[in-house]
């Protein structure tokens, strides 16, 4: 990725929030400002300097490299993964297995990794919810845990 | 005299048992977010901040959390900056210089005591100056109209921009792009919704949490894959635990000095921990002359940015408290913190809330003391914890993180969007945006545009009331001049520079 890039994006967002704030309007207004102009300002302003960086890029390389996709892709995938599962599978088992991909990414053995997830599972379960009253979804173990 | 009275009451807020709790658990944790390379006080505020509101602590009780974590991150940094020569966080790379050769030498155990105690004194002479200087400010802030609210704001923006150095346009996108995100949802003068495309989730705007948890928990793991370092460098050998007499007289003055200047640093918007550390170092090397053996393990170099990166920490608490209008990244994630409580900090803080206020800079003091405590002597459980394996650590954070974001709404659609939020920010700041803007663009935008158009309603739209009057005026030249003037410089030192040199 280049700051081209970069800048085009950026205008290209700002087109988009252009066209999506053009019609923002109160319907009974009581002030010379409506709901339009902040964001169309900001809009104009993210443009600028989209031109901007298209025109006149830095030598700045972001240095992602192939080598790291394959860390990469496994990180950014466990945390979708996560995200997604966190409420079906529950804490825990969400916790245990999205530490497997992540806990290997960062050096860790498979074995490691396995057993890290799950101390985190049960330990921070046990101190979030039980200890410090802040509720966590059960997910697979409601039927031993209760819960929704 | 008023100001002791408040900051008697402020200590009886800081002693109660609770907050002294509180407090002691923010300065332990703080000092190993700041301590452990890839986190600094930005991160640890982040993640803690959404299990402070989750714990339903009191809202002062939770700032007093968060302070102590931001103060304990400042001291943490410099631990791994000795042992390890990794600075735990960007305030503590120049720690490193000198540090890491002591440490080499067998000095480490001197290094690292020299350094806590430097900390205490950045952190106390800091602190005193919040209690002289703030109420000071927040009575001249309380003329502020809508017109001058909106001229400060962007004399911030200009600060954390044209002080970011090599990339002044990125910044100012990354804090035009804040600005954006905070305008998603109901607007609340008009009724509209904007940017939620229809979607539920969306029309109370973005949570803030989700923002700085994707844009500083997220995105920091996935820059963390990057950066191994084994933790095997960590130098054991420690040697004399404290240092003696002649240290400190040695040490002294250049502690005090730097301590004043990274105060008065870390008031200023957009400049922090990191420029005052630079700064203090560079000049204690230059009144130190030809003595000096900086950059070789010269214990004053090591003195020297850790008073100042302590005293910058507390110092970006005055216009935070005072004006609310946050200088820093971290001061803006507490701010966001105080809206969770529907607390709007500014000069008005100072009278409608003293408790909160002056609890939290009794607290800045109690904390401080801890630290020293809990720094001198434990330093050895702390230098065990460095060798925490990354695979153990990294999914915890995450844990937490999903912990937090998940405790405010239960729903899985703001995991998602942390997810997202993250992955975009680390694109973002691998192409060299600085998130500090944005985190800063986000806090504000709500407020901003409120000013704005209050301003504007006044004149019927008129908007030569932006300038009218003469704090707005002086604010507005300011702001221009932190926009034109540090190019300006780059520009003519580059034109001296007929040599290429390396920078």
């Amino acid at each position: 990725m280049s700051d081209r890039i970069l800048g085009a994006a950026c205008v290209v967002l700002a087109a988009g929030m252009a066209w999506a704030a053009k019609d923002y309007a109160a319907p009974i207004s009581y002030e010379p400002v409506g709901p339009r102009a902040f964001p169309l300002l900001l809009a104009m302003l993210m443009a600028t300097g989209g031109v901007w960086l298209v025109v006149r890029p830095g030598p700045h390389d972001s240095g992602l490299r192939l080598a790291q996709f394959r860390t990469l892709g496994l990180t950014v995938g466990a945390v979708f993964a996560y995200a997604f599962l966190f409420e079906f599978l529950g804490f825990t088992i969400a916790t245990t297995v999205m530490a497997v991909p992540v806990g290997m990414a960062f050096g860790g053995s498979w074995k490691q990794a396995l057993a890290g997830g799950l101390g985190l599972g049960v330990v921070l379960y046990l101190m979030f919810d039980k200890l410090l009253d802040v509720v966590l979804p059960t997910g697979l173990l409601k039927f031993a845990l209760g819960g929704h | 005299m008023d100001t002791l009275q408040f900051l008697m009451t402020g200590f009886g807020v800081a002693l109660t048992p609770t907050n002294l709790g509180v407090a002691a658990t923010g300065a332990l944790i703080g000092t190993v977010v700041g301590m452990l390379p890839g986190l600094g006080p930005i991160n640890g505020v982040a993640i803690l901040m959404p299990l402070a509101f989750a714990l339903k602590l009191p809202p002062e009780t939770a700032l007093i959390l968060l302070a102590a974590v931001y103060m304990g991150c400042e001291y943490g940094g410099r631990i791994s900056s000795i042992l390890l020569n990794v600075p735990g966080d960007a305030g503590a790379i120049m720690t490193a210089l000198d540090g890491y050769p002591m440490a080499r030498k067998g000095m480490g155990g001197v290094a690292l005591s020299i350094s806590a105690w430097s900390s205490f004194i950045g952190s106390l002479v800091a602190t005193i100056g919040i209690v002289l200087f703030a109420p000071l400010l927040a009575r001249w802030a309380l003329a502020f109209g809508p017109a001058e609210y909106f001229a400060l704001m962007c004399f911030a923006f200009a600060c954390i921009t044209g002080l970011m150095g090599d990339a002044p346009v990125k910044a100012a996108m990354a804090a035009v792009l804040g600005l954006a995100l905070s305008t998603v949802g109901l607007d609340s003068n008009s009724g509209v919704y904007r940017f939620t495309g229809d979607d539920v989730h969306l029309s109370d705007g973005i949570q803030f949490i989700v923002v700085v948890i994707g844009v500083f928990s997220v995105s920091e793991i996935l820059l963390m894959l990057e950066q191994h370092h084994s933790s095997e460098g960590v130098i054991k050998a420690t040697g004399r635990a404290l240092f003696n007499l002649k240290e400190m007289r040695q040490t002294w003055w250049g502690t005090v000095r730097s301590s004043v200047v990274g105060f008065v640093v870390g008031v200023l918007p957009g400049a922090g921990a990191t420029i005052a550390s630079a700064m203090t170092y560079s000049m204690e090397k230059r009144i130190a002359g030809a003595d000096g053996r900086f950059g070789e393990g010269d214990i004053r170099g090591v003195a020297a940015p850790e008073a100042a990166n302590n005293a910058s920490a507390a110092g970006s608490f005055v216009p935070m408290l005072t004006l609310g209008v946050p200088g820093s990244g971290t001061t803006a994630v507490m701010v966001g913190a105080l809206a969770l409580y529907n607390i709007t900090p500014g000069p008005a803080l100072f009278t409608q809330n003293p408790t909160l206020v002056w609890g939290l800079i009794a607290s800045l003091f109690v904390a401080n003391v801890m630290l020293l405590v809990i720094n001198i002597p434990l330093v050895g459980v702390f230098t065990r914890l460095l060798r925490t394996p990354n695979w153990m650590l990294v999914p915890g954070i995450l844990a937490i993180s999903a912990v937090g974001v998940y405790s405010v709404h239960a729903t899985t659609f703001d995991l998602v969007l942390m997810s997202t939020l993250g992955v975009v920010a680390f694109l973002l700041r691998k192409q060299g945006m600085p998130m500090a803007p944005l985190i800063l663009g986000f806090v504000l935008g709500d407020l901003m545009e409120q000013n704005l158009r209050r301003a504007l309603s006044i004149t019927n739209g008129e908007i030569g009331i932006l300038f009218e009057s003469p704090i707005s005026k002086g604010l507005w030249i300011v702001a221009a001049a932190m926009v034109i003037v540090p190019p300006l410089l780059r520009f003519v030192g580059r034109k001296r520079n007929v040599m290429p040199a390396a920078d």
